[in-house]
C-alpha cells in the first residue's frame, strides 16, 4: 500500500486529469473493439470447432450422469453414502460431520466411481473443516485481542486534545482509492490493447480435466490477468476458445464477475486463435516438442494451453499444435536452470505469462526465469555443502578404521588422544619448527 | 546447432549467477524440515491404560476420554467411543471393550454404530485367536453378536460398506454367517466387496463344508483382482485332507484353479502341502524343487510347456491395438494420419519380419550421454547379431538417426528394412504393432517394460498382451567392453502353474503380497507333484 502511494505521489497533481482520460480512452476503445471485431462473447454466430466440440463432450455428461441414475435410487444411494460418512467420522478416520456436507458436496459424491476416490475426497473436505474450525477460533481470539486493543486507544483519544496527524486522519495526502488504482492499471492495459505484442491462453482443454483442475487452472487463468495487468508492460492477453459453460469459464466468471463487461478490460473469444491472428504468425508454446524458444520474437504470437494436467499427462497441445500445422517452441529450461530430483518441470499459467512478460522486456533469459519456483530447482551451494560434508565424514571414518587395522597387536592400550605431542617439552626457539628439528637430528 | 551451442555455453557461464538471484528473492533456500516420525502415541496410551488390565472404573475411563480428547486434535466427543474401542483391537482385551461399554450405558449413552462395529472386530479377533471353529465362541458371545447386528439392521433399511464390513467379520463367528452374503450383496451398491470381507467369508464357507460357495467366492476374488491370504488355502487343504477318497480329485481342482487366475501360493501353503504329500504319499507326492535351464524341471526332468496364445486371442490383440495404442481419440498425440499411412504401407511392402527392433532404445540403452558414433555402433551389433542367425529384421527409429555416423547407419539400412518416424512421433507403438502385424512367431527387441501401452488395452486385453509380450521380447543386457552383446532372449515356456503329462508344477513365493506386480521374473522355487490315479 504504502509503495503505491508513494509512487502515485510522486505523480502529483497529474493524477486526476489522468484518470478522466484513461476512461475516455478505455470507451473509446470498447467501441473500436466491440465494432471491428465481432468475435467478443456477445456474438453467437461464429462456430469454433473446438469450442463445440467440447460443449458437446460436456453436455453428454452431465445428461448422462443422472439418467442412469433414475431419482429413487439415488435417494438410496445417497442415503446409503451419508450412513456411510456417518460411520467414517465416528471411527475417527479423515472425514467431516455429517452437518458439513452441504448438496453440492453431495452432488460430487455421487458422481465418484469408487470408495477410495469418495474416501480420497472424504479427506479433503475434511481438511476443509478443519482449517474452518482453527480459522474460527483464531478469528474469536483475535478479536478479543482487538476489543482491547481499541479500547485503549479510545482512551487515549479521549485523554488527548491534539489534532491526530498520519494516515486516515489530519493528513496531507488525498487518499487513493482501490477503484483509481485499477482504473490507472485497466488504461494501461488498453494502450496495450493498441501497442503490445498479442498473447493467447488457449481455453481448449476442459474435457482433459478433471473438475478440481479445471478450478485450478481458473484460478490461474485470473492469476494471468492480474500478474498482466500490474506488470509494468503487459501483454494484449487474449483467452480464446471460451466456452463459457465449462467448469473452468464458470469458475473464472466467479472469480472475475466483470469479465465479460464491454468496458473490462479483457479479450474473451469463442473463436479460435488461428481465425484471429495470422497462422504464420503463432507460436505454440508446449512442452512435449523438441525445438527451444531461442529468443523471444516481438512479431510472434505465442499461445499458451490453458490446462493443468496433473492427472492427465497426455501431449495434448502438442496434438492441437501439431493438427493446425503451427510453430511450436518449449522453453529452454534445462539450458539455463540446474533442475533439482523430485518435483517435475511444470509450471503454472500464471508462472508462464510472467516468464514471458519479463522476457519481453528484458530479452534475458535469466531474469524471465527467475519466476521458475525455486523450489525446484538445484541448490548448488547446499549441495555441494553436502557432499563435501559426506566425504569428510566417510574420510574421518575411514582412517579411524585404517588405525585399527595397522595397530591390531597393540590396540589395547592405544589412546584416544593424539599422542605424539604428549611428551614434547615446550620449547620456544624450537616451537613451530618442527622440520627443521628432524632435519637436525 | 551453432545458436544452441552459444546458449548452452551461456548456460554454463552463467549459472552460479541464477542461484545469485535467487539468493536476493529471498525464499530460495528453503528446504522441507524432516518431518519427525511421531511414535504411536495411542499405543502409549494403551501401555499405561491397559496393560494388565482387564477393566477399568468408570472414573479411569472417563479420565482418558478427556486425556484423549485434550491431548489429540482429531479427537472429539463424537468419535472417541469408536477410537477407545479400536485401541483395544487384541483378542485379549475384549473385556476391556466390554467394560468400556458397561461404562457408557451406564452413563445412559448408547454406543454408536461405528464402535459397536469395533467391538465386532475384537470379536473377530477372539474368534481366530481361539482356533476358529464353529464353537469357539460361546453362545452368550454369539447372542451378542448376533443381538448387535439385529439392532443395526433394524435401525437402517440399506447399511454402508463400513457397517457391512464389521457386520460380516463378527458375523463369521457365529451361526447365523450365511447373512454375510446377504450383506456382501448390500456392499456392492457402493463399493465392491472388501478383501478382508471376502477372505474371512471364504474361510468360513469351507471351514463350514461349503465347498461351493467357497469356490465361488473364490473365483469372485480373483475376479476383483484381488488375492486371496494363504489362509484361505490352508484351511481349504485341512478340508480336503479329511476325505482321503476326494483328495486327488480336489487337490486336481485347486491346481487349475491355480493355473486360470495365475495365482502364486507362497511358501506357507507350499509346505502345508509337502507335509499332506507326506502323510499321503501314496495318493499323491510332492517335492520342493529348482527349475533348470529352459525350463527343465530339477526334479522330474519334464520341460514346462511353452506359452501359446491361440489364434483367437492372437487376432483380437492384432486388430485393436493400432486403434486402442497408436490412434486413440486422437492420431496427432502420437503420431500424424500421413505417417501412418506411410507406416502401413511400408510394413506391408516389406513385411513381415521376424524381429522388430526398436532402435532408439537399443542405442540409448548403454546410457544416453554416449557420442552418436558409440549409439549406431550398438544399434549395428544388434543387427549383426540377428544377421548372423539369418533373420530378416525391420529397425525402427525416428528421423534424426539420419544425422548419425554413416557408416554405422549405412550397414544398418543394408541389413535391416528401416523406418523412421517423425522426430515427434512416438516409435514404441509402431514397433509393437509391426511385430503383431507380422504374425506369432515374430519377435521385438527392446528393453522397455511396455507399461503404458498394455495399460491402454484395457483389463482384459491386457493380459494376453503380457503373455504375449513374455513369449517375444528380447532385450539386451549388457555390451561387453570388446563390443560382444549380451542379449536376454524371451522365456518361451509358461510360469504360472500348470501341467505337463501327469506332474503339476506350482510356482511359490516368500511373502503373500497384495497387489501382484506384473513382470516377467522366473519365479525360483517350484513344487512337482504327481497325483497318482
Amino acid at each position: 500500500m504504502l509503495k503505491i502511494l508513494t509512487r502515485v505521489y510522486g505523480k502529483g497533481s497529474a493524477i486526476r486529469p489522468y484518470v478522466r482520460t484513461s476512461a475516455y480512452i478505455f470507451r473509446q476503445c470498447s467501441n473500436w473493439e466491440s465494432g471491428i471485431e465481432k468475435s467478443v462473447v456477445t456474438s453467437k454466430e461464429f462456430k469454433n470447432p473446438f469450442a463445440q466440440k467440447t460443449t458437446t463432450a460436456t453436455e453428454n455428461d452431465h445428461v448422462e450422469s443422472p439418467a442412469l441414475l433414475s431419482l429413487n435410487e439415488k435417494e438410496r444411494r445417497l442415503k446409503v453414502l451419508q450412513l456411510e460418512v456417518d460411520i467414517a467420522n465416528q471411527e475417527g478416520r479423515r472425514v467431516p460431520s455429517l452437518d458439513f456436507f452441504n448438496d453440492e458436496h453431495w452432488e460430487t459424491v455421487l458422481t465418484l466411481p469408487s470408495k477410495s476416490a469418495r474416501m480420497k475426497y472424504y479427506g479433503f473436505l475434511w481438511q476443509v473443516e478443519m482449517k474452518k474450525q482453527a480459522k474460527q477460533r483464531k478469528k474469536e481470539e483475535r478479536a478479543v485481542a482487538t476489543q482491547e486493543r481499541l479500547d485503549k486507544l479510545r482512551e487515549e483519544r479521549e485523554n488527548n486534545e491534539h489534532i491526530i496527524y498520519g494516515l486516515g486522519h489530519v493528513s496531507m495526502f488525498l487518499r487513493i482509492y482501490d477503484s483509481t488504482i485499477n482504473h490507472w492499471m485497466n488504461h494501461r492495459l488498453i494502450r496495450a490493447m493498441q501497442f503490445s505484442p498479442k498473447l493467447v491462453l488457449d481455453c481448449s482443454y476442459d474435457e482433459y480435466m478433471t473438475k478440481r483442475e479445471a478450478e485450478n487452472a481458473a484460478k490461474q487463468l485470473m492469476l494471468c490477468f492480474a500478474d498482466n495487468r500490474s506488470h509494468d508492460d503487459p501483454f494484449d492477453l487474449h483467452y480464446c476458445n471460451v466456452n463459457l459453460n465449462t467448469p473452468c469459464m464458470q469458475k473464472l466468471q466467479r472469480y472475475i464477475p466483470t469479465m465479460l463487461n464491454i468496458d473490462f478490460p479483457m479479450n474473451v473469444h469463442q473463436k479460435c486463435f488461428t481465425e484471429i491472428f495470422p497462422k504464420e504468425n503463432i507460436v505454440y508454446l508446449t512442452p512435449h516438442c523438441r525445438t527451444d524458444l531461442v529468443e523471444y520474437n516481438h512479431d510472434d504470437v505465442y499461445v499458451v494451453g490453458a490446462m493443468v494436467d496433473t492427472v492427465n499427462n497426455e501431449p495434448l497441445s502438442l496434438a492441437k499444435a501439431k493438427r493446425l500445422g503451427l510453430r511450436m517452441a518449449r522453453l529452454p529450461l534445462d539450458n539455463y536452470l540446474q533442475w533439482g530430483a523430485g518435483s517435475g518441470k511444470s509450471l503454472t499459467l500464471n508462472q508462464m505469462i510472467k516468464i514471458l512478460l519479463d522476457l519481453k522486456q528484458t530479452g534475458d533469459w535469466m531474469t524471465a526465469l527467475r519466476h521458475v519456483p525455486r523450489r525446484k530447482l538445484l541448490d548448488t551451494q547446499m549441495e555441494s555443502d553436502r557432499t563435501k560434508r559426506f566425504l569428510t565424514k566417510r574420510a574421518n571414518q575411514f582412517t579411524v578404521h585404517l588405525d585399527r587395522v595397522m595397530k591390531e597387536d597393540e590396540s589395547e592400550e592405544r589412546p584416544n588422544v593424539r599422542s605424539h605431542k604428549k611428551n614434547m617439552e615446550f620449547n620456544l626457539s624450537t616451537w613451530g619448527s618442527k622440520r627443521k628439528q628432524n632435519q637436525r637430528s | 546447432m551453432k545458436v544452441m551451442s552459444r546458449f548452452l555455453r551461456y548456460s554454463l557461464l552463467f549459472n552460479k549467477s541464477v542461484f545469485q538471484t535467487t539468493a536476493v528473492r529471498g525464499a530460495s533456500n528453503f528446504r522441507k524440515p524432516n518431518v519427525i516420525v511421531k511414535v504411536d502415541q495411542l499405543a502409549e496410551v494403551k501401555g499405561t491404560f491397559f496393560k494388565n488390565r482387564s477393566e477399568l472404573t468408570n472414573l479411569e475411563w472417563q479420565n482418558l476420554k478427556d486425556l484423549l480428547i485434550k491431548n489429540y486434535k482429531h479427537i472429539n466427543r463424537n468419535n472417541v467411543d469408536a477410537i477407545i474401542v479400536g485401541i483395544c483391537n487384541e483378542s485379549a482385551q475384549l473385556t476391556l471393550a466390554k467394560s468400556y461399554l458397561s461404562h457408557l450405558r451406564a452413563n445412559g449413552v448408547e454406543p454408536n454404530d461405528a464402535t459397536l462395529g469395533k467391538l465386532l472386530r475384537i470379536y473377530n479377533s477372539v474368534y481366530h485367536a481361539r482356533g476358529g471353529n464353529e464353537d469357539c465362541l460361546t453362545l452368550e458371545e454369539q447372542n451378542e453378536i448376533l443381538e448387535i447386528y439385529r439392532n443395526i439392521r433394524r435401525k437402517h433399511e440399506v447399511l454402508d460398506s463400513l457397517s457391512c464390513e464389521n457386520l460380516i467379520l463378527g458375523l463369521v463367528g457365529t451361526t447365523h454367517w450365511r447373512d454375510g452374503l446377504e450383506l456382501m450383496e448390500m456392499m456392492k451398491l457402493t463399493a465392491a466387496p472388501s478383501l478382508p470381507v471376502l477372505n474371512e467369508m471364504t474361510m468360513k464357507a469351507f471351514k463350514m463344508q461349503d465347498i461351493e460357495l467357497g469356490w465361488k467366492l473364490l473365483h469372485q476374488m480373483l475376479d476383483e483382482r484381488k488375492q486371496p491370504k494363504c489362509e484361505v488355502f490352508l484351511t481349504y487343504l485341512d478340508i480336503i485332507a479329511k476325505d482321503l477318497k476326494t483328495l486327488p480329485g480336489e487337490l486336481d481342482k485347486f491346481f487349475i484353479f491355480l493355473k486360470t487366475h495365475d495365482v502364486v501360493i507362497t511358501t506357507k501353503t507350499a509346505n502345508a502341502i509337502n507335509e499332506l504329500a507326506s502323510k499321503h504319499h501314496k495318493l499323491f507326492s510332492c517335492t520342493l524343487t529348482n527349475l533348470k535351464r529352459q525350463g527343465k524341471c530339477g526334479s522330474c526332468g519334464l520341460h514346462l510347456e511353452n506359452v501359446s496364445l491361440s489364434d483367437v486371442d492372437f487376432h483380437r490383440l492384432q486388430d485393436v491395438f493400432l486403434e486402442k495404442v497408436l490412434i486413440r481419440k486422437d492420431v496427432f498425440q502420437k503420431s500424424t494420419p500421413e505417417e501412418l499411412k506411410r507406416f502401413t504401407e511400408y510394413i506391408e511392402r516389406t513385411g513381415p519380419y521376424d524381429c522388430v527392433i526398436d532402435g532408439l532404445n537399443v542405442a540409448y540403452s548403454m546410457g544416453s550421454k554416449k557420442p552418436p558414433q558409440a549409439l549406431a555402433n550398438l544399434l549395428a551389433s544388434v543387427v549383426k547379431y540377428f544377421k548372423n542367425r539369418n533373420k530378416h529384421v525391420l529397425v525402427l527409429g525416428r528421423n534424426h538417426m539420419n544425422k548419425w555416423p554413416q557408416k554405422a547407419m549405412q550397414y544398418v539400412k543394408n541389413n535391416a528394412a528401416v523406418f523412421l518416424a517423425n522426430d515427434l512421433s512416438q516409435d514404441d507403438p509402431f514397433m509393437l504393432y509391426a511385430t503383431l502385424k507380422s504374425g506369432q512367431t515374430t519377435d521385438f527387441f527392446s528393453r522397455d517394460f511396455m507399461r503404458q501401452h498394455a495399460h491402454l488395452l484395457g483389463p482384459d486385453l491386457k493380459l494376453i498382451f503380457r503373455r504375449w509380450q513374455q513369449e517375444h521380447q528380447y532385450s539386451l543386457i549388457t555390451q561387453t567392453e570388446t563390443g560382444k552383446i549380451l542379449v536376454k532372449e524371451p522365456i518361451r515356456y509358461l510360469i504360472c502353474a500348470h501341467k505337463v503329462q501327469d506332474h503339476w508344477h506350482i510356482p511359490y513365493k516368500q511373502e503373500y503380497e497384495q497387489h501382484v506386480p506384473d513382470s516377467f521374473e522366473i519365479p525360483e522355487h517350484w513344487m512337482c507333484i504327481k497325483i497318482n490315479k
